[in-house]
């Protein structure tokens, strides 16, 4: 069975926020929540590198481990997955996940907790594939129409990568392979070689088909 | 079946008993009739009984000094009851919906939540107040004890139902709203419309002696 | 064939790790590698990223990042107190917690198998002493309704998982649950009210004075049979306002903390403030189990002192006998059938309130 997962590519990440914006739009996710994020590391200085996360989708996920009610459970293809209707709101996934991917939407100034919302690796909740009621909940579920969710379909540099994880490994490791290669070649860093100049770069894969 | 029942027909059961029965106690506590004043008027009967509606609002002093609890307990839980009833989001939502067509303005979420904790304290405050005074005991009838706890379910339900996502709890919350309704008008809950007839009927009496008070 | 494939791209990859990991091993290989003396830099990428599982000292050089989507904490890349959070609630929290519940009730029932109920020595007698208020009574009572709603809701939320919902659905389970956790938040403002209602009243007749240790030693005269003079408040009275003050005052504030996230606390606030919470409300739980036994059906005479306001003169003796002593010089005790007498005397029952 295919094992869906998330991949960021910090060494192609340009912190544009396409896939935020069309996170938020593909899915309707209503004002203050935010299912994915870009994070810059050292924003400004020397080796700034931006990472895009949202629910990683965990084999052993804190959030369903923690959940009063249970209302968490794992898909055929690996994903964590919530149902809105079991959900109390409670905020303890917020509490145990490692990487902010619960979101709450607020409200008023006490801001009181409604139901979670989170990254549902634009595949929907346990309602009926696209139906409406789906669509209200969770917004969109891309997978059952056999596509990959729009956030990694709409990043412009392939940093941020999703699918299978067996393919996504595949390609990262290819990346890897390539800018190792190049590295070592060269005898130079990352941090003199202003890494993401591809001048010159040589040594491609060794062994490509 | 059971929630299309609460949501429709004992509804309107409900708001029908509530509102004929209301209009029924208040005709006859009218059609009662006082006993003619022959004496001499000294002041009008009508300033005396606006005054005492509304200078009742504020105790007599032995009131403010010895019952102090009652005092605070009794506005606490009175003004959290109606910002709840009236000015709560629901509330409003509901009333547009099923009786007046027009919705108003209703409180932020953070001063709900702060008229329901208030309106909770009042009132079990009130209660405990009522079991604990050896007077207020020996006064109080069944009556009484069904009003109260008919509304601190109405208010506990309503609480509980607070994420306003779980259908059930919202019919709960709206099944004893309705016994409550049915129950309303045979019981002393009606001082929520009497008070003013009785306040008035003292102070026109007053008023008409040219009492002051 | 795709096996074959993937082994064969391995190696450059498997190579390219042992280089960059062992310079040593670098420095034998073959010339045209020059040896790699900058680390990788994505090493002090991860570092950035989850910066707790440093040293402090070292952590402080990685502050964490920067987001364009606005929140607390949302340049946080991964928090690891959150898995830390997750341990201690699966497997501390819950286990321990129900451990001491049980083991709470299990010592009471203990306790009243062996020392069985404590009686007043010499049976009930026919005078009283005002020991409460109606005020007093009424806060009590209000901290004590409030206390148990939230002590049931509470361990819904805790134990329901694994107690109530398998055998309720996840359905009614869910709104059970939603009920308990909206019932919680709004009972919990309360429980801060009756809180300090409780300790600006008995704040003073709980300090601690000459002669609670004694009391202690003896152990409260409940374990053995002889006479254990104390106060208006005995130790053991006093040791338990004062874990209500200090434990509830913890459960309060945690409670708080977690309940109106808009002082723009983290996560980890809110974990620690949870662990607070958890630890102080089982332990406050367990005690008030003993208070609640020991003040029905554990002792004779001990409610109607919180339910009528008055005590019997010999559970006063008992009991407290330094108060009682007083209140017999300051006539203060009066006949049981008072009521009744003075109703007999002056038909208009008056001054049955003070």
């Amino acid at each position: 069975m295919a094992r869906m997962k998330f991949y960021c590519d910090a060494e192609r990440c340009i912190e544009c926020n396409g896939c935020v914006t069309a996170c938020k739009n593909e899915n309707d996710v209503p004002w203050g929540v935010n299912r994915r994020r870009v994070v810059t590391i050292k924003d400004g200085e020397a080796g700034e590198r931006s990472l895009s996360v949202a629910c990683m989708h965990c084999s052993d996920a804190p959030c369903a481990a923690v959940c009063p009610v249970n209302c968490f459970y794992t898909t055929d293809d690996g994903l964590v997955l919530h149902d809105k209707d079991i959900c109390i709101g409670c905020g303890y996934c917020f509490y145990a996940c490692p990487f902010g991917a619960p979101q709450f939407p607020e409200d008023g100034a006490f801001a009181s907790r409604g139901k979670m919302d989170k990254c549902t690796f634009c595949a929907g909740g346990p309602e009926e594939d696209n139906s409406a009621e789906e669509r209200r909940k969770y917004g969109s579920n891309r997978l059952a129409e056999g596509k990959l969710p729009l956030c990694a379909e709409m990043c412009a540099t392939k940093a941020l990568l999703a699918g299978d994880a067996s393919v996504i490994s595949d390609i990262y490791r290819k990346r890897v392979v390539n800018r190792g290669a190049s590295v070592l070649d060269w005898g130079v860093s990352y941090e003199n070689a202003s890494l993401r100049s591809s001048k010159g770069v040589q040594g491609k894969a060794t062994m490509e088909e | 079946m059971i929630a299309q029942l609460i949501e429709g027909p004992l509804w309107y059961f409900s708001l029908t008993v509530f509102v004929l029965g209301v209009l029924w106690r208040l005709f006859m506590i009218l059609r009662a009739g006082a006993k003619k004043d022959l004496a001499v008027p000294r002041d009008g009967g009508g300033a005396g009984a606006l005054r005492a509606i509304f200078s009742r609002f504020v105790p007599e002093r032995t009131v403010r000094r010895h019952g102090k609890v009652q005092l605070i307990a009794g506005y606490m839980f009175h003004l959290g009851l109606f910002a709840l009833l009236f000015l709560a989001r629901p509330h409003v939502d509901f009333f547009a919906e099923r009786i007046t067509g027009i919705g108003w303005w209703s409180m932020p979420h953070w001063a709900f939540i702060v008229a329901a904790e208030v309106a909770f304290a009042g009132l079990i405050m009130l209660w405990l107040y009522r079991l604990l005074n050896p007077v207020t005991r020996l006064l109080s009838s069944a009556d009484d004890y069904v009003g109260t706890v008919l509304v601190f379910l109405v208010m506990l339900s309503g609480c509980l139902a607070l994420a306003q996502s779980v259908e059930a709890l919202r019919l709960i919350h709206l099944l004893l709203a309705e016994l409550l309704l049915i129950y309303f008008p045979f019981s002393s809950l009606m001082h929520a419309f009497t008070f003013a007839f009785s306040r008035g009927y003292t102070g026109a009496t007053m008023g008409r002696k040219g009492i002051r008070a | 064939m795709l096996i074959n494939h993937r082994r064969v791209l391995q190696f450059p990859a498997l190579l390219f790790l042992i280089l960059i990991a062992f310079p040593v091993f670098a420095e034998n290989a073959p010339s045209s590698y020059k040896p790699v003396t900058v680390p990788n830099p994505a090493t002090d990428l991860w570092r950035a990223v989850n910066p707790q599982q440093l040293p402090p000292a070292e952590a402080a050089m990685f502050p964490g990042g920067d987001s364009q989507v606005q929140g607390v904490q949302s340049g946080v890349l991964i928090n690891q107190l959150g898995q830390r959070w997750r341990h201690f609630r699966m497997g501390q929290l819950l286990p321990t917690g129900s451990y001491l519940l049980a083991g709470a009730m299990l010592a009471i029932l203990l306790f009243y198998l062996i020392r069985g109920k404590v009686l007043i020595r010499d049976g009930e007698s026919d005078k009283k002493i005002e020991r409460y208020s109606i005020y007093e009574r009424l806060i009590h009572w209000f901290m004590a309704i409030v206390f148990l709603f939230l002590g049931f809701s509470g361990l819904i939320l805790l134990f329901g998982r694994s107690l109530l919902l398998p055998w309720m659905g996840p359905e009614l389970f869910s709104a059970l649950a939603s009920a308990a956790k909206e019932g919680h938040n709004l009972f919990g403002p309360l429980f801060l009210l009756a809180l300090v209602l409780v300790f600006l009243k008995f704040v003073i007749r709980n300090i601690y004075q000459k002669g609670d240790l004694t009391w202690l030693l003896k152990g409260g005269g409940i374990i053995g049979k002889q006479d254990v003079p104390s106060n208006f408040f005995n130790m053991g009275e006093k040791t338990l306002f004062w874990l209500l003050i200090i434990v509830g005052g913890l459960i309060a504030i945690s409670g708080v903390v977690l309940l109106f996230p808009v002082f723009g606390q983290g996560r980890d606030i809110m974990e620690l403030s949870h662990v607070v919470h958890g630890i102080a409300a089982v332990v406050m739980l367990s005690v008030i189990i003993g208070h609640i036994y020991i003040g029905t059906i554990g002792m004779q005479g001990a409610t109607e002192g919180m339910t009528s306001g008055y005590c019997d003169l010999n559970w006063a003796k008992d009991h407290h006998s330094w108060w009682a002593q007083r209140c017999i010089d300051e006539g203060k005790v009066m006949p049981k059938q008072q009521g009744a007498a003075v109703h007999h005397d002056n038909p208009a029952p008056a001054e049955a309130e003070k």
